[in-house]
């Protein structure tokens, strides 16, 4: 393994954005254009840094990020267990993945005055519905990764005479492992666009509700600014699970781009 | 006290399908002898080493342990596939003590090493799956059947994917550890050179259905020496007896 500079990388993940925002703010200081409904990077920059100041904006992060950590948490939960179970058996299959895949085909965002009706305005429908964004995902690449482990490898397991939890812990998990983390980061980016639809469905707190916010009073600093955090938290969490996994796929041998 | 292996009306009809693969298989092994099957491609050699290994039942007859039948994987049965079969997940020690599950960490850790320094790779344990040569992959894979010290060891094949050179290697190196501990060994080849070298008998198995036109016993010192002349006339003699069962587009030719 060759040790590579993470700073190199940070740098080169930045230019980009930095760029894009140096450009935007010299062209509303040189005045051409006038920065009005597109703030430029310092207006966005110090309507952040006011409300960080006045205490208000960790608040809106922790509602949101437990939000989707909840929501995750449950959707996830739900669909490695019924995505095994339908890997597993096919009866369990036959009878369920039709009717999944038929509730899979609904947009997500339908459900929600349903899950108005059913659960209230307040944290549970939101959780839920976060919850069922995670869980289509998470099913579907567990159920599709079980179904698609070498039925080789699996006879080493029988020859070793490997009891069926043996089995599922020493050789099918450690097999899905690779599809799994694809899985859960498909469903965990789909819980961040969940609960900004759950908290645009009226929330009191919450990035979702600084967005409304925004509109709501006119402040597209504001706005961008949730935006900039949406964005700023969504990468944190998925490098975090990125980096949970990552102790357990080193034996990967994969293609990691040029020649 | 090992107990033979005893094949007795071995039949084998897969589900959907009208004639069996393997009918009526009859053969005992002794504890310690080295058998190998050989016969043309589809004539059922690899469904009767499945058989033996309990990964496949029986349509009819029985494979028996003394007079303990096998139904199902058995302790005392290893087997190593055609391919290495190496979980890409486990380091090439974790792969070679797979098998041992129970008993005291450091006595496993022990028996992996002796089995890893048997095959001479010692000093690839920790190295990953794919990091190593196909010849290296299947002696881990030997290593990892023979840790568990099974008292017979099924082999599927085991050197048909490697080259010529690595596998008189890999053939020398089986019956050096054969010689360690002596386990019954069913071999499957269709390598016309294999059989004399390793075994002590040769099954010859028919096709459609399969079953065993004739039993050659190898007579020949050990260690074997390929390029003797008494080698050649059991090369000969073998080729001899496998043609008189001429593969099925061979009798459409000739007819």
């Amino acid at each position: 393994m060759t040790a590579r500079l993470p700073w190199r990388d940070l740098l080169l993940g930045l230019a980009l954005p930095l760029l894009a925002a140096l450009a935007w703010e010299t062209a509303v200081r040189s005045g051409h254009a006038s920065g009005r409904l597109v703030p430029p990077p310092s207006r966005v920059w110090s309507a952040l840094a006011a409300l960080a100041r006045s205490g208000q904006l960790w608040p809106h992060v922790a509602a949101t990020a437990s939000r989707v950590g909840l929501g995750f948490a449950a959707g996830s939960a739900a669909g490695l267990l019924t995505g095994a179970a339908a890997s597993y058996s096919p009866l369990f299959r036959k009878l369920v993945d039709p009717a999944v895949q038929g509730l899979r085909a609904i947009p997500s965002l339908a459900w929600v005055p349903l899950f108005l009706l059913w659960l209230g305005i307040f944290e549970t429908s939101k959780i839920a519905l976060i919850a069922l964004g995670v869980f289509f995902p998470v099913y579907l690449g567990v159920m599709g990764a079980v179904l698609g482990i070498d039925r080789k490898i699996v006879e080493v397991g029988r020859i070793h005479r490997l009891s069926g939890i043996e089995l599922a812990r020493r050789i099918l998990l450690p097999a899905i492992l690779p599809s799994l983390l694809v899985a859960l980061r498909t469903g965990l980016g789909l819980g961040w666009m969940f609960v900004v639809a759950a908290e645009y469905m009226g929330a009191s707190e919450g990035i979702g509700y600084l967005l409304v916010d925004g509109q709501q009073l006119g402040k597209p600093d504001q706005i961008i600014a949730a935006i900039l955090v949406f964005a700023l938290l969504g990468k944190a969490a998925d490098t975090l699970l990125v980096a949970l996994f990552a102790p357990f796929l080193r034996w990967r041998d994969v293609y990691r781009g040029g020649r | 006290m090992p107990a033979p292996l005893k094949l007795r009306g071995l039949t084998k009809t897969f589900a959907g399908q009208d004639s069996p693969v393997l009918a009526g298989i009859e053969l005992t092994v002794a504890p310690g002898e080295i058998l190998a099957v050989i016969g043309g491609s589809g004539c059922g050699k690899s469904t009767l080493l499945r058989l033996i290994a309990g990964l496949e039942r029986a349509t009819a007859g029985d494979v028996l342990i003394g007079a303990e039948p096998v139904l199902a994987p058995h302790p005392a049965i290893g087997l190593v596939f055609q391919e290495p079969r190496l979980l890409p997940w486990l380091s090439v020690a974790g792969n070679v003590g797979f098998g041992l599950a129970g008993g005291p960490r450091d006595e496993r850790e022990a028996r992996v090493a002796a089995a890893l320094t048997r095959v001479g790779l010692a000093a690839r344990a920790e190295a990953w799956p794919h990091q190593l040569s196909g010849g290296q992959a299947q002696r881990a894979a030997l290593a990892r059947a023979l840790v568990a010290r099974p008292g017979i060891l099924l082999l599927d094949e085991p050197f048909s994917a490697l080259d010529a050179l690595t596998r008189a290697d890999l053939q020398d190196h089986l019956l050096e550890l054969w010689a360690f501990e002596r386990p019954t060994l069913v071999l499957v080849t269709h390598d016309i050179e294999e059989a004399p070298v390793l075994a002590d008998r040769v099954a010859i198995l028919r096709p459609r259905p399969g079953r065993i036109g004739e039993l050659l016993a190898v007579e020949l010192p050990r260690p074997r020496d390929r390029d003797h002349p008494s080698f050649e006339a059991a090369k000969r003699r073998l080729r001899a007896a496998l043609a008189e069962s001429p593969p099925p587009f061979a009798r459409k030719l000739a007819s």
